[in-house]
């Protein structure tokens, strides 16, 4: 999705200094003190994560820090809102992924 | 046809609308209880977006059940913080 | 170590915190997001006189008062917890314990929950979500949305979200059930947009108090509503349509839509997929406490604040000594009313610390006078029975101070 540049009201942002990050390993362009979920959705990504259980896609929902649906690993930490999250130059984002289930596993295989 | 029964209540737990419904008309649940046997409500976000769907179909399965009262206990965390936080020195 | 402890940076903590400091007090305030302001951060829209709102430039005079006064506010700090300990409140945080005094709660509100079929996909947001992506990040969300749900807020969003040019295709209902409730109703949804708009003409409803207020629309009622719904300044709001499941395989991809009759009953054979990109869900606002709960304080259910609130006093306090709460923690309104509440809070904590020397009687009485005159001549209310809300709580309060017997309800 584009930035939104120009605006009746707010005016025109410009001189803003850019930084790039990497998610899943692929490299961005993010904008100073921008979040990480307002960069990757800058950059049409919308899929932060899937559900560790089931797989299912999520984004984030709320984007003020309440569902924690964002959560992404920000330089090795896990769990990090990225609707709270500034995006700093080379930060490295994983998105958060499918965790084993073992007791399930277990029930599967019995 | 709609998809309510399997309609995602809890997004953390991935608990149905359905499974809420089934558990709470089954074993005449308090809050607390349909939510200890379905999780709805104890995945990561600790029930901040489903805590008033829970309570709504609380309210919609037992009678008995007032609007005015808070039917789920808040507990601290009420975000979530590492065992580091939790455990500062100073 | 500071006097006071505010959580929330919004305007009704920035306000409590810049009064607190006037009258000598030392003052931390601690916020999550990454800048201070809170929800005023997003708001915009037209004054009755013409002029504009701009949330974000009411943040920065704020922010420039409370640092001219040398508050002490850090953003990116979330608190987990919050007790008494002899004289004092720990305030739990990610960056560790602060230690006070005197605590404000200025936590603002969360959004209700609608449940949709299919809202977990990346792309379904919050409307509140909307608002931050569109007007803090200047992100747009989309170029092809939804909206799910008619409320003022749903408004007040849509026209943001307009005025940053994006394209938002309709606004639908939520297909009624137990959970949805009157907010998949289209006879109640009709009732409560024309009450609203026929007590608070507010110019944030222009767009829709337009439609609202022609007679004609009032006499035919929701049977005859068109189909098609009525435009909202280019949106069409379609009280006679609900959104039954949002699909799409990694993200929005569309919303599966179907008639509904007057009582929101769907239409069997009327199903269409209408293609989308995002999707805002606007279920409305209620008073974000948890911190509040954890303590201990007693609540109260009042719906037209917008459900559990804190019991507090006009002035703020609570029956917690050194607690006390400003903002929508006690009741859904404006970004004004909660400066208005701010600044009350901040002169009764004085008050509480023996600071502001005779005069801060008058000081608090002129505040306390001050949120009924903002509330007279607000632009937006988001429950037009606001005032019977304040009242129920002012009751309440005296009712437990005049008798130790009173019925309260305490969590858990």
């Amino acid at each position: 999705m584009s930035r939104i540049l120009n605006h009746p009201i707010f005016g025109k942002i410009n001189d803003r200094k850019q930084v790039s990050f990497q998610f899943d390993g692929k490299t961005y362009e993010a904008y100073e003190n921008e979040t990480i979920a307002a960069a990757l959705l800058a950059n049409d990504v919308r899929k932060l994560r899937v559900h560790e259980d089931s797989g299912t896609p999520r984004g984030f929902y709320c984007n003020i820090g309440h569902c924690m649906e964002c959560r992404v690993t920000v330089n090795g930490q896990s769990n990090t809102r990225a609707c709270l999250t500034v995006v700093q130059q080379d930060m490295v984002v994983e998105s958060g992924k499918l965790l084993p289930n073992i007791i399930r596993r277990m029930v599967e295989e019995q | 046809m709609t998809n309510f029964e399997n309609m995602v209540i809890c997004r953390c737990e991935e608990v149905t609308y359905g499974q809420l419904l089934s558990t709470a008309a089954e074993h005449k649940c308090t809050a607390r209880e349909l939510k200890l046997r379905t999780r709805a409500g104890m995945g990561f976000c600790g029930g901040r977006t489903c805590r008033v769907s829970v309570d709504k179909i609380i309210e919609s399965v037992s009678p008995d059940i007032t609007p005015g009262d808070i039917p789920l206990k808040y507990q601290p965390p009420v975000r979530p913080v590492t065992f580091g936080t939790v455990g500062e020195k100073k | 170590m500071s006097d006071v402890i505010i959580i929330g940076a919004g305007p009704a903590g920035l306000a409590g915190a810049i009064a607190c400091a006037e009258n000598g007090l030392r003052v931390t305030v601690v916020d999550e997001f990454i800048k201070p302001g809170g929800r005023l951060l997003g708001q915009l829209h037209q004054e009755p006189s013409g002029d504009w709102w701009n949330g974000i430039k009411e943040a920065e005079r704020l922010h420039q008062n409370a640092m001219n006064l040398s508050v002490d506010i850090r953003c990116g700090v979330s608190v987990y917890n919050l007790e008494k300990c002899s004289q004092n409140w720990n305030v739990h945080t990610s960056i560790g314990t602060l230690t006070a005094p005197f605590v404000l709660i200025a936590t603002g509100a969360a959004e209700y929950p609608v449940p949709v079929p299919g809202w977990t996909l990346p792309g379904v947001m919050s409307i509140g979500a909307a608002q931050v992506m569109t007007n803090v990040h200047r992100v747009q969300v989309g170029k092809k949305g939804i909206i799910i749900g008619a409320n003022i807020l749903a408004f007040a969003i849509l026209n943001e979200l307009q005025l940053a040019g994006i394209n938002v295709e309709r606004i639908v209902l939520p297909e009624k059930n137990p959970n949805s409730q009157k907010a998949g109703e289209p006879e109640e949804v009709l009732k409560s947009l024309l009450h609203a708009s026929h007590l608070a003409p507010s110019p944030l409803l222009r767009f829709g108090s337009k439609f609202m207020k022609k007679d004609w629309i009032r006499k035919m009622g929701i049977n005859f509503y068109p189909k098609n719904g009525i435009k909202i300044n280019g949106t069409p709001l379609q009280l006679r349509k609900a959104a039954l499941e949002v699909i799409g395989k990694d993200q929005v991809e569309g919303v599966r839509i179907a008639d509904t009759d007057a009582n929101g009953k769907v239409i069997p054979g009327t199903e269409k997929i209408y293609e989308a990109d995002f999707v805002c869900i606007a279920g409305g606002l209620y008073p974000l406490a948890e911190l509040a709960a954890v303590t201990g304080c007693p609540f109260h259910y009042v719906p037209e604040l917008g459900g559990h609130v804190p019991s507090h006093s006009e002035t703020m306090e609570t029956p917690l000594d050194g607690l006390f709460v400003a903002g929508n923690i006690t009741g859904i309104e404006s970004g004004k009313i909660a400066m208005a509440q701010g600044i009350t809070a901040g002169l009764s904590i004085a008050k509480h610390a023996g600071k502001g020397k005779n005069n801060i009687n008058n000081k608090l009485q002129q505040a306390v006078q001050n949120i009924r005159t903002v509330r007279q001549n607000a632009a937006i209310q988001f429950n037009p029975d606001i005032d019977r809300g304040r009242s129920k709580m002012k009751q309440i309060w005296e009712d437990q101070h005049n008798n130790n017997n009173q019925t309260q309800e305490k969590i858990g």
